[in-house]
């Protein structure tokens, strides 16, 4: 299908998420929550743009057009030729209703919201502008001291940080979007959660203690877009979530790639796969190709 | 206090291994043991074939579980809108002095527990608190003084009668 993103024709596909196709087309919107790898929840906002439907359009459409269509149906049953005329009459008056009534726009979550057919995209109107600024403006009071994608986008859309009008941290770095959590279930062992509530929420392993199920694998850490996860590396051991973990070196190219407890891990996931974990993912596919 | 194994398991098995079932064994659990240990918290997520990171979320977040023992007499005093324009700060005030802790806490004899939450539901008699499934409504500094005093002479009253 085809849609227009600020004045651009885009191709997409049914179940791709709006940004996924902006993305895809050249076209970038900003966002912290989203990785492509993983479920969207749809929780930072940044990626807020606006849209306008032409089928909604339609359905609300004025009772000329409405009018319009009924003619053309009407027509079809009568004959082929007729029918054609009736819907040239009825697209004209349809062009009309929009010339005259101003199309509703209406404001979506991109990274979660699914493309539909001849769907007209703004990624970058007043409104949206206004909004992200909003947006960011609040996340940098809740996490001041974040790094990465969110100073980043303050800095590109003006925001000038932090006046101190929460009761937090001021060395909080965390927006609570939830991307380690999700990284963790999907790819390591659940071992950390949004724990608490209301302005006491924080992302945290058990009892606030080093976390039994954590494997190392540092996915969450990889993926938070405000750097908020401490993790440590040196040649030997990895530590993280006040845990530390040997790391295992390549058989090949003697770089340190795992740690022992995620290969203990995934040898018991992967039980009957060949894959040589002897190697890191690079070796390793090397090693297949010869 | 603490279950024995037996009695933890034969409260976990009332329910099938499964996660929905959390937030009800949870709720068993803070009946029994007047809150959640963390031992209990651990041995009912393994049952439930739940990561414990999960259970450890919903019991941070619900405001009746407690991850500390609490009193004998939990007190939970009004927040809420109603009772905020009648004053309820000034007896959460009171009862703060006179227990010598903070809303949050228990006091050092174990007996008494300061929570505040957001409403009751009781607006109508605000200022409002609760003390274990009594409600006081319509409440003054003074009332605070008399409801406390009731509350120790029944206490000093069963000390007595279990040293005779
Ligand atoms: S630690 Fe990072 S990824 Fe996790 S919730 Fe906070 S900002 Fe998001
Ligand atoms: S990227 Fe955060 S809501 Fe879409
Ligand atoms: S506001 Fe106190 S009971 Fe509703």
């Amino acid at each position: 299908m085809q849609i227009v993103i600020d004045g651009k024709s885009c191709n997409a596909a049914p179940g791709q998420s709006l940004l996924e196709v902006a993305r895809h087309n050249g076209i970038d919107i900003p966002s912290l929550c989203h990785h492509e790898g993983l479920p969207g929840r749809g929780c930072c906002r940044l990626c807020i743009v606006e849209t306008e439907d032409a089928n909604a359009k339609d359905a609300n459409g004025t009772a000329n057009a409405e009018d319009a269509n009924g003619t053309a149906n009407a027509k079809d049953a009568n004959g082929t030729a007729d029918a054609e005329d009736a819907n040239g009459t009825a697209d004209a008056e349809d062009t009309n209703g929009v010339a005259d009534a101003s199309p509703k726009r209406s404001l979506v979550i991109s990274c979660v919201y699914p493309v539909h057919d001849s769907m007209t995209v703004y990624t970058k109107s007043e409104k949206v502008i206004r909004l992200r600024r909003t947006l960011l403006a609040l996340l940098i009071e809740h996490a001041p001291d974040a790094e990465g994608a969110l100073p980043a986008y303050c800095l590109e859309y003006g925001v000038t940080g932090y006046h101190g009008l929460l009761n937090i941290r001021k060395d909080e770095k965390c927006i609570l979007c939830g991307l380690c959590v999700r990284a963790c279930e999907e790819l390591g062992n659940s071992a950390i959660q949004i724990t608490r509530r209301g302005v006491d929420k924080i992302v945290a392993p058990p009892f606030d203690e080093p976390p039994q199920d954590c494997i190392g694998c540092a996915a969450c850490a990889r993926v938070c877009p405000t750097h908020a996860i401490d993790c440590l590396n040196d040649d030997e051991r990895r530590t993280i979530w006040d845990k530390t973990f040997p790391l295992v070196k390549c058989a090949a190219c003697g770089k340190p790639y795992a740690t022992a407890d995620e290969l203990e891990w995934l040898k018991e996931k992967l039980l009957d796969t060949e894959l040589n974990l002897a190697y890191c993912p690079k070796c390793r596919g090397r090693a297949s190709r010869f | 206090m603490i279950l024995s194994q037996e009695k933890l398991l034969g409260l976990l098995q009332k329910y099938p291994p499964e996660k929905q079932h959390t937030l009800a064994v949870f709720q068993d659990i803070q009946q029994e043991c007047g809150y959640l240990p963390k031992e209990h918290i651990i041995e009912a997520a393994q049952y439930l074939k739940t990561p414990l990171s999960q259970a450890y979320a919903m019991a941070t977040f619900y405001r009746s579980f407690s991850l500390t023992p609490r009193g004998k007499y939990v007190i939970k005093v009004c927040d809420g809108t109603a009772c905020h324009i009648k004053n309820i700060h000034e007896m959460r005030d009171t009862l703060a002095r006179i227990l010598d802790i903070d809303a949050g806490n228990t006091d050092k004899d174990g007996l008494f527990t300061l929570e505040t939450v957001s409403c009751l539901g009781a607006c109508s008699i605000a200022p409002v608190m609760q003390i274990n499934d009594e409600y006081f409504g319509s409440l003054t500094v003074e009332k605070i003084y008399d409801i406390l005093a009731k509350f120790y002479e029944v206490e000093s009253y069963e000390k007595e009668r279990s040293e005779v």
